[in-house]
């Protein structure tokens, strides 16, 4: 009987595994060994340095830099975009306290999902553009105009003017995964709760937040990923990998780029990528552990 | 038999690098035996690509394909076009080429170096190309000696290296070796409108202290005196403040350029950086300018917002859409600083627009014959007339009326006479470039004072001379 389970298994399995294995698995290794190397990646030489590279970075300010703009991405980008998402997700469901039009929000809000990420930051690059973009225009017809500024090179508004885009075009994405998970909650609990006199935020915090709270867990997990990359951006928005506004705005990822595809020094690049491989993973093991509490079957 | 070595046997021995004596021991110790080479000598076995007549000098393989990669940007790619279908088809029929005219060079053809596969001629220049630095270290480019000494495609009785500018090609030179070849004869100056100049009665200062004086009183009109990319501030690094110290003390500029001790440091580089500075500090620069990037602060400088900016020669053919009429661009030397030791007039001019031959391509030889079609006379007159740009071949621009950039050019670099130079340090040691521009932006942004930019950029010229990792180079 069981042989005959792993028959039909194993054809099942092991396209899938072989693929995962040259594409993913294999690749993983070679990065492993180039960061051993002070490859320049023009050639097939790659001569081995043993450590080098890892001690190096260690001691490397610029990636130090890079790292401090990542924890603070990690920090902001999933408290602000789950915040404003579950605040819309709440207000467009909530049993009868949804707002009035909330279909039609719903449907609004996710627009920007659908746009593809680079076209997303080409658009917001005009926006920002300093002397005939959208932002300072608006600021200076309100009178503001002493608040505009180069958005994207200003050394203090670059990485936010650029976490905005990435807040503002994921929102819609984590509104409708809210919305799917509060839809699942029986309208029942709403009716009860009002019958009991809750207001809106006490229904939400007491029935809606801790019900979908393994969703929350989820997004949070997604979101630390994103800020821990948060290449495509930066790149996009501010212009190129090289320009002054990417220089203010490096994170790692892009400084593994640089250092790559800029100054040819994939051997070192390959150590940033596997520094960048165990935080992620440390991370993702960490929230999951922090964020672990007791979930509710309903 | 290993045709292949044949073959390069027979080159070596065509080059008079190698006497036949010498190649029958090499072939000995390939393991050919002595007939096969006797009778190879002999002409018994016929062997293709052999004819190094006046028509032939590289010993090209007609019927041999041909790989060709193009940077398609400020320039266009129809100059290169034409030299596949006008010229190297027409001299060899059978010679399949494969084109493309692509941006960011890099990404695209650094697998293709990898894999041993590389294009058998490259124009490697643009955003993002290949890091010249990495391939010469890692032997990845072909030497042009046989190039340079063979004779010139339409122009009788020279060799291909004397019909080009003197000076222009010394940046592709590494360790003795030619390894690339520069297309453009650029020039990088301070560009004004002349007809604007004209008509408020302006005219270019020669000193800086005329330059602040004249920038005064454009800013009193209402107008921005300068403009320049904040987003890529390697302009006015280079085009402005290279340009100033290498006339204020060229060896202040070469000792930065060797990664002296303290070459930072040195007091021209404070009296330089001080005469900059004074652009951000009087606010002479254009408000948004750190936003800008290239074509942005181009486009406000040809709308008038701003008089002055300083950009190389590819200026006009990169906006020629957005040009008004008679606005008559023209180009400057950098105004002179008191105890300047280069005359006013010299200016930094050299060879840009980078070509290279990969040493494992498949057909060098036809990628060093592509080169010697592109710069000849033809070559240089189809990209003078396609971009209105000078090209490194002599003589090139003579006769042609292209307009006030061009002409301006062209009278900018024969008025200084041998007085041309153009930094390379941005180029040896990419990393340290990308640093310098940077501080150099905080600089002109207000961010940090003079000190703390020659104390950083010091600091960090030191880590790439302590770098053991780091090919260094030196600036004749």
């Amino acid at each position: 009987m069981h042989y005959q389970k792993y028959r039909l298994i194993i054809p099942f399995l092991l396209p899938a595994i072989l693929l995962y294995g040259v594409f993913v698995v294999w690749p993983y290794a070679q990065a492993i060994y180039i960061s051993l190397t002070s490859w320049r990646g023009v050639s097939g030489n790659k001569p081995f340095v043993g450590l080098e590279n890892y001690q190096r970075l260690w001691e490397d300010e610029r990636f130090h830099e890079a790292l401090t703009r990542n924890g603070q991405l990690l920090v902001v980008l999933p408290l602000v975009t789950i915040a404003i998402a579950l605040t819309f997700g709440a207000l467009f469901t909530q049993g009868s306290q949804q707002i009035r039009g909330a279909g039609f929000y719903r449907i609004v809000f996710f627009f920007p999902q659908i746009i593809p990420a680079v076209i997303v930051g080409i658009l917001w690059s005009y926006v920002y553009t300093p002397n005939i973009g959208l932002l300072n225009g608006i600021l200076r017809a309100v009178g503001l105009g002493d608040v505009s500024t180069s958005w994207l090179t200003d050394p203090s508004t670059v990485l936010w003017a650029i976490a905005a885009v990435a807040i503002w075009s994921s929102v819609g994405f984590y509104m409708v995964i809210f919305l799917a998970s509060m839809q699942s909650i029986p309208t029942s609990f709403y009716e009860a709760a009002i019958l009991d006199g809750a207001t809106r935020w006490t229904s939400f915090r007491d029935i809606t937040f801790p019900l979908i709270w393994e969703t929350i867990r989820t997004s949070i997990i997604y979101l630390a990923i994103a800020a821990l990359d948060f290449f495509i951006l930066i790149v996009v928005v501010s212009g190129g990998s090289t320009t002054m506004g990417a220089r203010r705005a490096e994170v790692a990822a892009l400084y593994l780029y640089n250092q790559a595809f800029d100054s040819s020094r994939w051997g070192y690049a390959s150590a940033i990528g596997v520094v960048l491989l165990i935080l992620t993973l440390l991370l993702s093991l960490g929230i999951m552990r922090a964020t672990r509490r007791e979930t509710y079957e309903f | 038999m290993n045709l292949e070595l044949i073959h390069r046997l027979i080159a070596d021995e065509a080059s008079g690098h190698y006497s036949r004596r010498q190649i029958l021991q090499r072939a000995a110790a390939l393991g050919l035996s002595a007939p096969a080479v006797a009778a190879l000598f002999a002409g018994a076995i016929p062997v293709r690509a052999l004819a190094q007549d006046a028509d032939n000098p590289l010993g090209v393989d007609p019927a041999a394909p041909l790989d060709v990669v193009i940077f398609k940007g400020g320039f266009g790619d129809d100059y290169a076009i034409y030299v596949n279908e006008k010229m190297y088809n027409k001299l060899y029929p059978d010679a399949k080429i494969t084109y493309a005219g692509i941006q960011r060079l890099g990404e695209q053809l650094q697998p293709r170096f990898v894999a041993g596969e590389p294009p058998d001629v490259i124009d490697n220049s643009g955003a993002g190309p290949l890091d010249t630095g990495a391939l010469v270290a890692e032997g990845q480019l072909a030497d042009l000696a046989d190039l340079m000494a063979a004779p010139s495609y339409d122009t009788e009785g020279k060799t291909f290296a004397e019909t080009l500018v003197p000076g222009t090609q010394e940046s592709g030179v590494f360790d003795g070796k030619q390894l690339l070849l520069n297309w453009a004869l650029t020039a990088y100056g301070i560009w004004y409108s002349s007809s604007y100049m004209e008509a408020n009665g302006y005219e270019y200062p020669k000193t800086w202290d005329e330059m602040l004086a004249l920038c005064e009183e454009i800013k009193g009109a209402g107008v921005a005196p300068w403009v320049t990319t904040g987003v890529h501030p390697q302009y006015v690094r280079q085009f402005v403040f290279d340009q100033m110290l290498w006339k204020h003390d060229p060896e202040a500029m070469r000792n930065i350029e060797n990664l002296e001790a303290d070459a930072w440091k040195a007091p021209a580089v404070g009296e330089v950086l001080e005469a900059l500075y004074q652009l951000a500090d009087r606010g002479y620069l254009l408000e948004g300018w750190e936003g800008l990037d290239h074509i942005q602060s181009q486009n406000e400088w040809l709308q008038g917002k701003a008089v002055f900016i300083p950009v190389g020669t590819w200026l006009e053919n990169e906006m020629k859409d957005s040009i008004p009429p008679d606005f008559n661009m023209v180009v400057a030397p950098t105004p002179s600083l008191p105890g300047d030791k280069i005359p006013f007039q010299g200016i930094f001019a050299g060879g840009g627009e980078p070509f290279i031959v990969p040493a494992q391509g498949k057909n060098v030889q036809g990628g060093k014959e592509w080169l010697r079609l592109l710069f000849s006379k033809e070559g240089g007159r189809v990209f003078a007339e396609a971009t209105k740009s000078l090209s490194t071949v002599s003589g090139s621009g003579e006769g042609l009326d292209l307009g006030s950039a061009f002409a301006s050019a062209q009278e900018a670099i024969a008025a200084a006479g041998g007085n041309t130079y153009v930094t390379r340090y941005q180029d040896w040691y990419k990393q340290f470039g990308e640093d310098v521009k940077a501080q150099m932006a905080e600089l002109l942004q207000k961010q940090i004072s003079i000190e703390e930019f020659q104390d950083a950029v010091q600091q960090l010229a030191d880590d790439v001379k302590d770098d053991p990792s780091i090919p260094k180079y030196t600036a004749g």
